[in-house]
């Protein structure tokens, strides 16, 4: 049954109700990182970008970037590749263990990420390995790439396998369907899960913290801020971190509409 | 295997596990025919066409195409190419990428392959501009248009339908089956074609054949499946039938209410043999007591039915028996609901199935 | 066709099950290995012996268990309530709004839920965003809600909303509305709607919902260690300190063995009742 407008207008004012509350600790840091004084107290009586300036200015803000940088990039390349498979295992192929297949993915997402991260500490110091960004990379890839194959699955999902029958029954074999068939139909789920990749390692703190070792990543090096005192610096890399997240999303949905933009003017041409 | 045949099956099996979908199937499909499988759903259709494709793999038996054995052939190497039921155009692709997409595989130019998409427009009466759509800005009519084009291109030896026109609506599915069956006059090809509407199959079919749980049950011309059917499921299948439980005896037949005429002579059934006397219902008349029928039965009038350019009665006999009749609008009779009639019809159409 | 598609089956799952096998079940098996060792050992060279396990009865383990469990039990009830009109308006009311929701609150997941927390911290800590400012105003201010128990859950619920909020969405979007209208039209209270009709036809994504929540909720540290001021210890802080100031490995692998096969346990049971095939909308 259609919703009475009230319910409609009740449940509108409700949800952005929960949005202002899921982004209201985000404004409170955004305030503490243009607040001059060193120790934070609101209402805020005098602001200052100068704290920009510093984290800009700093060593080991470049250094902890470029670690988390290269962390979430290799990260995000990795669990494409592994997604596209891993969906079409996951929604595509009708095999024996699909079934279980299906819910073998779905254990890391369920799993302890603390818990997770101390396992695989363990395993590689029984390995012999000695921690690094390196190891951060699998340790990501345990949690990120089933979140991944997820994503690419719903939209391996929403397409016809009589798409990839006909192209067989034309001439097309394996190799050329994925590449002519599958890859571009599932392109726009692997630039989703390719975002939520990225974005979800470079935010990660958990799995990073045992699995480092002497490296450090950005959401690392703000929670040892936090915990051992209040540092200006912690608010204002925080909100830099969150631009630069929104700025990514923006950057890949403007990449979309454009793509999107240029093919319905070519067709539009004839 | 030495076959004027262009696709033979010979005891062709199919089990999914513990189910047979197909018992030992036998078919010859002759080069350049319009050949039509028809059947409820369950019956196996879709199953044998997943197999005459190569989709599927069957469990027993061969099939040859040109007296070459291709069952173990996987669906991209063999030389036919199936229109689909969803059509699966390439929803990434233009139109004209959609067609050239067979072309492209085998590594033809790119300017003969947009000729080629070019010409197969034109027989199929789309615009050339057409080329640079999307598949998404084409109609339903449309789409089919470049599904058959696509197919074509592919230059099939053989080119099946998986019931194409299952999803469109009444009108443009008539116009496309009188197309479908122009293309295959204009194009000489063998058409496979599947369908569960047998009224589909006689408009554009020479040869039809009818499956039941995995069996043919008959395979004849469009013709004899409509005045001749083999068996009761035939009968029924196509539309509305009459059929009266008779006996042999004597050179004519008895049934149950029915009155039959010194000339309704018969040899098919003999002495105490049962059978089924059917009769269509446009070949079945109103009569009165003067009225000479070779079969004659009487009920009361139950029913009448407005059927566009026709009129469909439904008349009771004494025994229960409900027999239908139908009439042009031109020839409507003039008979009140409710009141006593005498049907009858000739020998020469009616048509005796030797089973009950 | 069905061999051909065994094998690619097979053949597209084998990157996934190659992380799997190198860095989940084998860290697992190591973790199960350690939790029989003696304390404070940091190799699995030794003999077996269960010392570690008999800690968690006596040193008070168990009491951090029930914490996180109860307090994961609590949140996941409270998303129930507050994620179900929210998911049904996402899924059966809003048009374009649905989609900005959605947005929005994925974003959301990717700020460190560390920097999330600690702006909660800003929020409302004595002298924070809110108490500040009506301290400003009015001249009076109120107490911190901060460092306790019901901060703590309100903390779970806020991370781990979109958890609740999505599979909840995605099972109420599989309620055909004509069952709704048909139930109606038959007679049907809004209230008999909502236990005949919705609830039942949106089972599986309420079981998924809740078996997240309560999952992730269950394994969480930072919300009682930011909000929480630690006036509750998790069982995963437990096993955190166990690993780092402890240094007893076994210990803390003992404590993961007997989170991971509780959480292990529900997952299974949870995941083993739904098709996840209709959950996501699979053609045929």
């Amino acid at each position: 049954m259609p919703a009475s407008a009230l319910t409609r207008a009740v449940l509108l004012i409700y949800g952005l109700l929960v949005i202002a509350l899921l982004y209201l600790p985000l404004v409170s840091v955004g305030f503490a990182s243009v607040s001059k004084a060193r120790y934070l107290s609101f209402p805020i009586k005098r602001y200052s970008y100068k704290w920009y300036g510093e984290v800009l200015e700093s060593g080991t803000v470049r250094d902890l970037l470029l670690t988390s940088l290269s962390v979430a990039a290799i990260v995000t390349i990795l669990s494409v590749v592994i997604a596209f498979f891993g969906a079409l295992a996951f929604a595509r192929y009708d095999w024996s263990y699909r079934s279980t297949f299906q819910k073998l993915i779905l254990l890391p997402i369920f799993f302890p990420q603390t818990v997770l991260g101390l396992a695989l500490l363990m395993w590689f110091n029984a390995l012999g390995v000695i921690p690094s960004w390196k190891t951060a990379v699998v340790a990501h890839l345990v949690w990120i790439a089933p979140i991944a194959t997820l994503i690419v699955a719903i939209r391996a999902y929403s397409f016809d396998p009589a798409l990839e029958e006909a192209a067989r029954d034309m001439g097309a074999n394996t190799v050329t369907i994925l590449r002519e068939i599958t890859l571009p139909l599932l392109m726009p789920g692997l630039v989703s899960a390719g975002l939520f990749a990225f974005l979800l390692s470079w935010g990660n703190f958990p799995l990073s913290l045992f699995t480092t070792g002497a490296d450090s990543t950005l959401p690392e090096w703000l929670y040892a801020k936090m915990v051992s005192g209040y540092s200006p610096l912690v608010p204002t890399l925080g909100i830099l971190s969150v631009v630069g997240s929104i700025l990514l999303i923006l950057t890949a949905f403007a990449f979309g509409w454009l793509i999107r933009t240029i093919r319905d003017s070519r067709a539009a041409q004839h | 295997m030495a076959s004027n045949a262009l696709l033979r099956l010979q005891g062709v099996v199919k089990t999914f596990g513990t189910f047979t979908a197909l018992h030992g199937v036998d078919l010859d499909i002759n080069e350049g025919e319009f050949f039509t499988i028809v059947g409820p759903s369950g019956s196996g259709k879709s199953t044998m066409i997943r197999l005459l494709v190569g989709m599927d793999e069957i469990t027993d038996g061969a099939i040859w195409l040109r007296g070459e054995r291709i069952d173990e052939t996987p669906a991209n190497l063999r030389p036919t190419c199936m229109v689909f039921q969803s059509l699966a155009l390439f929803p990434h692709m233009s139109v004209g990428q959609n067609i050239e997409f067979p072309l492209k595989l085998r590594n033809v130019a790119p300017a003969a392959r947009k000729a080629r998409a070019l010409e197969l427009l034109d027989l199929l009466h789309l615009p050339r501009n057409y080329y640079d759509k999307r598949i998404s800005q084409c109609s339903g009519g449309e789409r089919q248009r470049v599904a058959l084009a696509r197919a074509l291109a592919f230059d099939p030896e053989i080119l099946f339908f998986d019931e194409p026109l299952s999803a469109l609506d009444y009108r443009l599915r008539k116009t496309l089956e009188k197309e479908l069956k122009d293309l295959h006059h204009r194009t000489g090809k063998t058409f496979v074609y599947i369908t569960h509407s047998l009224e589909e199959a006689m408009v554009m079919s020479d040869r039809i054949a009818i499956m039941k749980a995995g069996r043919f049950e008959q395979i004849a011309v469009a013709d004899d499946i409509y005045s001749r059917p083999v068996s009761r499921f035939v009968a029924e299948f196509m539309g509305e039938v009459n059929l009266f439980e008779v006996t042999g005896g004597a050179g004519t037949l008895t049934g149950a209410g029915l009155s039959v005429g010194p000339e309704a002579r018969q040899t098919e059934l003999a002495d105490g043999e049962e059978g089924l006397l059917m009769v269509r219902p446009e070949y079945v008349q109103f009569g009165d007591a003067d009225s000479h029928f070779d079969y004659a039965i009487s009920g009361r009038l139950l029913e009448e039915y407005a059927l566009g350019s026709r009129i469909q009665y439904e008349v009771e006999t004494t025994d229960g028996q409900i027999i239908t009749v139908e009439k042009l609008r031109e020839d409507r009779a003039s008979v009140r609901l409710g009141s006593d009639v005498t049907l009858g019809f000739d020998a020469a159409n009616t048509h005796l199935i030797a089973e009950r | 066709m069905q061999k051909l598609n065994n094998k690619l089956g097979y053949l597209s799952s084998l990157p996934m099950l190659a992380i799997f096998a190198m860095a989940f079940f084998a860290p697992l098996i190591v973790v199960a290995l350690f939790s029989i060792m003696p304390p404070k050992v940091f190799s699995l060279s030794n003999a077996p012996d269960f010392s570690a396990y008999a800690v968690f009865f006596q040193q008070g383990y168990y009491k951090s268990l029930l914490w996180s469990l109860g307090m994961a039990l609590a949140s996941t009830l409270v998303l129930l309530v507050v994620c179900w009109p929210l998911a049904f308006g996402m899924a059966k009311v809003f048009k374009g709004f649905t989609l900005v929701l959605t947005i929005a609150v994925v974003m959301s997941l990717f700020v460190s839920e560390n920097i999330r927390l600690f702006g909660w911290v800003l929020t409302l800590m004595k002298g924070g965003l809110i108490e500040g400012h009506i301290r400003a105003w009015t001249g009076n201010g109120f107490d911190s809600p901060l460092y306790g128990v019901p901060i703590i859950i309100s903390g779970l619920v806020y991370v781990y909303l979109p958890f609740m909020l999505f599979p909840l969405a995605q099972g109420i979007s599989m309620v055909p509305d004509d069952a709704r209208q048909a139930a109606a039209d038959l007679g049907a209270t809004r209230w008999q709607i909502f236990t005949q009709i919705d609830i039942p036809l949106a089972a599986p994504g309420i079981v998924v919902g809740c078996l997240l929540s309560f999952v992730l909720a269950a394994g969480a540290v930072a919300e009682a260690k930011i909000l929480g001021g630690q006036a509750v210890i998790t069982i995963a802080d437990d096993i955190e300190t166990a690993f780092t100031f402890g240094q007893d490995w076994p210990l803390g692998s003992a404590l993961s063995v007997i989170l991971i096969v509780i959480i292990g346990s529900l997952a299974l049971f949870g995941v083993s009742r739904v098709d996840l095939d209709k959950i996501m909308g699979r053609k045929r």
